[in-house]
């Protein structure tokens, strides 16, 4: 980790119609996407999702940033993947389908490994897009409009400010240890990381609520809001279809028991082997990447 | 271009052709700067905020490493060793001391450097005992390191560094913040190490200080090294002063509009320019003591 690595998950900024959504129009899809992504086993529609998202990052002009952060899909979704196909998450008996050396391998998990993939990329990418798309001010304002406390509202903002801060601040202090000859990882590196982290973090706190409180922070009254938040009839329609959609899907797929297509799809042997191959590859190549920098480093 | 040159095994730090641009928002933080200090230098690195003082001194030990040029200290190239490696060359000195304190007791803090660089426990004990005695945390050596007082903190921070013993030490801002005594000790220490041999490179903003204490000053300005000289000649140099932005020490300061131009020296520290009105007024009276004899 490089201190100058750039803030992995920030708001891009843009004039993209996506950006000019409404705030919560967008907070709508996002909540329906985890709800329909997390009712349904039908990998139709988790895909499709996923596919639909994916679509709107070149609209909103975040491609790279989105396909940057989403890199962290690869070890999540290649581990995920290979585990089900020698281990799967489904009641025996198990079909075997190939054999390489002594690994087994196995058909039945495999649709289950497809559906937890789908629901995680799928989410993940509607919620980078929100992320990637809207100033956090602008969120904050729109919850207020909802009447969320506002004392709610500020430690929800602050806190999202705080992760930037942070993320720095670690950066300057595992240069600083590094100075001092620390090795960059295993568990002698956790301490002298961590301890000023936290201790920074209590300090900045406390210090900024002494801070907030003698500029009258906890006053009553209402209070204003430099950025302006607008609800056009556009955003209505965007979040009432989203709602009405994602509802309706999700409505459908729990009273047909989650939809799921398991039956009908079959995979061939050979498709679970390629499956294998691509995903343990993948998750040997992350884990020997991640070896190969901590000795560089 | 100057990659052609060979370099040079005597100096301690040699800088070539050095260029960084930060990756964040394609930021240059440094044009070309060329730069050689040869052993048992003490320097001073001066400029305006953003003028890249920083990036320059990261690129010492290997935190940064040059986009284009070479930095070669003590020997060793920068870009091919690692900063853990670079470690045993040059310490660094972070500003701000929460940034490396994480140890139980003040001890185990200042022990942890030595430590990973591999010295020996009996040596890593005497190096430790010596850090103590002479920045005066014999009362401290058992405390958390976040329950002493800042400027305490700050001198932690800094005998940590000092325990490992680099040939070559950096200092980003050590005075700033901190109180007389502080400032005091840090003085001393930048004697003692002159005496021991150790090159320093020290970044500040606190112009008394390196007026006191170093004896050639880098002066930067929008990514560039523009001059290099003596305090004396550089504070003098009141066009690059206003050019830059900086100010000399108001000691001398006052020098430059009463005694320089009567032929006095450009005092860098008040004792300086004590000594030469003390002179001036001696000769005076004297003066004045001769005539009133004649008559
Ligand atoms: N991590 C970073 N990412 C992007 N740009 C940076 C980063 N750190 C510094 N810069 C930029 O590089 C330039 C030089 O910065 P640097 O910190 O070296 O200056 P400095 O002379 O040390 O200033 P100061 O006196 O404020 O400490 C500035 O324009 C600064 O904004
Ligand atoms: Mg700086």
């Amino acid at each position: 980790m490089s201190m100058q690595a750039a803030m992995p998950i920030a708001m891009i900024p843009g004039n993209s119609i996506i950006h000019r959504i409404n705030p919560l129009a967008k907070l709508v899809w996002v909540v329906g996407y985890v709800i329909l992504a997390f009712s349904t086993q039908n990998i139709v529609i988790l895909y499709s999702m996923a596919l639909f998202a994916l679509l709107l990052a070149p609209i909103a002009g975040v491609t790279k940033p989105l396909l940057k952060g989403a890199l962290i899909l690869v070890p999540v979704g290649s581990s995920l993947l290979a585990l089900q196909i020698i281990a799967p998450a489904v009641e025996r008996p198990w079909t075997a389908v190939d054999q390489i050396g002594p690994l087994v391998l196995y058909g039945d998990g495999v649709y289950y490994g497809f559906v937890l993939l789908g629901r995680i990329v799928a989410s993940l990418l509607m919620a980078l897009i929100m992320v990637m798309t809207t100033h956090p001010s602008d969120l904050f304002t729109s919850f207020a409009k909802l009447k969320v406390p506002y004392t709610l509202n500020f430690m929800l903002a602050m806190t999202l400010q705080l992760i930037p801060v942070f993320q720095r601040e670690v950066g300057i202090i595992m240069s600083a240890q590094k100075s001092r000859g620390m090795k960059g990882t295993g568990f002698s590196a956790v301490l002298p990381s961590f301890v000023p982290v936290f201790v920074g973090a209590i300090e900045r706190v406390q210090q900024l609520s002494i801070s907030l409180e003698s500029r009258g922070f906890g006053s009553d009254g209402i209070k204003t809001s430099y950025r302006q938040v607008r609800g056009r009839a556009s955003d209505w329609v965007v979040g009432i279809v989203g709602a009405v959609v994602l509802i309706t899907l999700s409505v459908v797929a729990i009273t047909k028991g989650t939809w799921s297509l398991a039956n009908e799809i079959t995979f061939s042997p050979l498709f679970v082997l390629i499956t294998f191959l691509i995903a343990a590859t993948l998750f040997a190549g992350v884990i020997l990447a991640a070896i190969a920098f901590s000795f560089k480093k | 271009m100057v990659e052609s040159t060979p370099t040079n095994p005597t100096l301690a730090i040699d800088v070539r052709g050095a260029r960084y641009v930060y990756p964040t928002g394609n930021v240059v933080a440094l044009g070309g700067v060329d730069l050689q200090v040869a052993h048992g230098e003490i320097i001073g690195i001066i400029g305006q905020n953003g003028s890249g003082k920083t990036t320059l001194t990261k690129l010492f030990n290997g935190l940064l490493k040059p986009t284009a040029g070479t930095v070669i200290v003590n020997g060793v190239d920068t870009a091919k060793h690692s900063v853990q490696q670079m470690a045993a060359h040059v310490g660094y000195v972070f500003q701000n001391p929460n940034h490396q304190l994480f140890a139980r007791t003040v001890r185990m803090e200042l022990e942890f450097g030595p430590r990973n660089i591999g010295v020996p426990e009996d040596e890593i004990t005497e190096r430790v005992d010596e850090v103590v005695e002479f920045f005066g945390l014999q009362e401290f050596i058992e405390e958390h390191p976040y329950r002493v007082s800042f400027p305490v903190r700050k001198l932690v921070g800094i005998a940590s560094i000092v325990a490992m013993r680099p040939p070559i030490i950096i200092f980003d801002e050590p005075s700033t913040g901190q109180d007389h005594n502080t400032t005091h000790i840090i003085n001393g220490l930048m004697r003692r190490l002159r005496e021991r041999g150790t090159t320093v490179v020290c970044v500040s903003h606190d112009m008394p200080l390196l007026a006191d204490v170093v004896e050639r000053v880098i002066v930067m300005k929008s990514t560039e090294v523009i001059a290099d000289a003596s305090p004396r000649e550089v504070f003098a140099d009141q066009a690059l002063m206003a050019r830059t932005n900086l100010q000399a020490p108001q000691v001398t300061q006052i020098a430059l509009q009463t005694v320089v131009p009567l032929g006095g020296p450009v005092a860098l520290t008040p004792a300086e320019l004590a000594a030469d009105i003390a002179q001036r007024r001696g000769k005076s009276a004297r003066r004045g003591r001769t005539s009133s004899v004649a008559g």
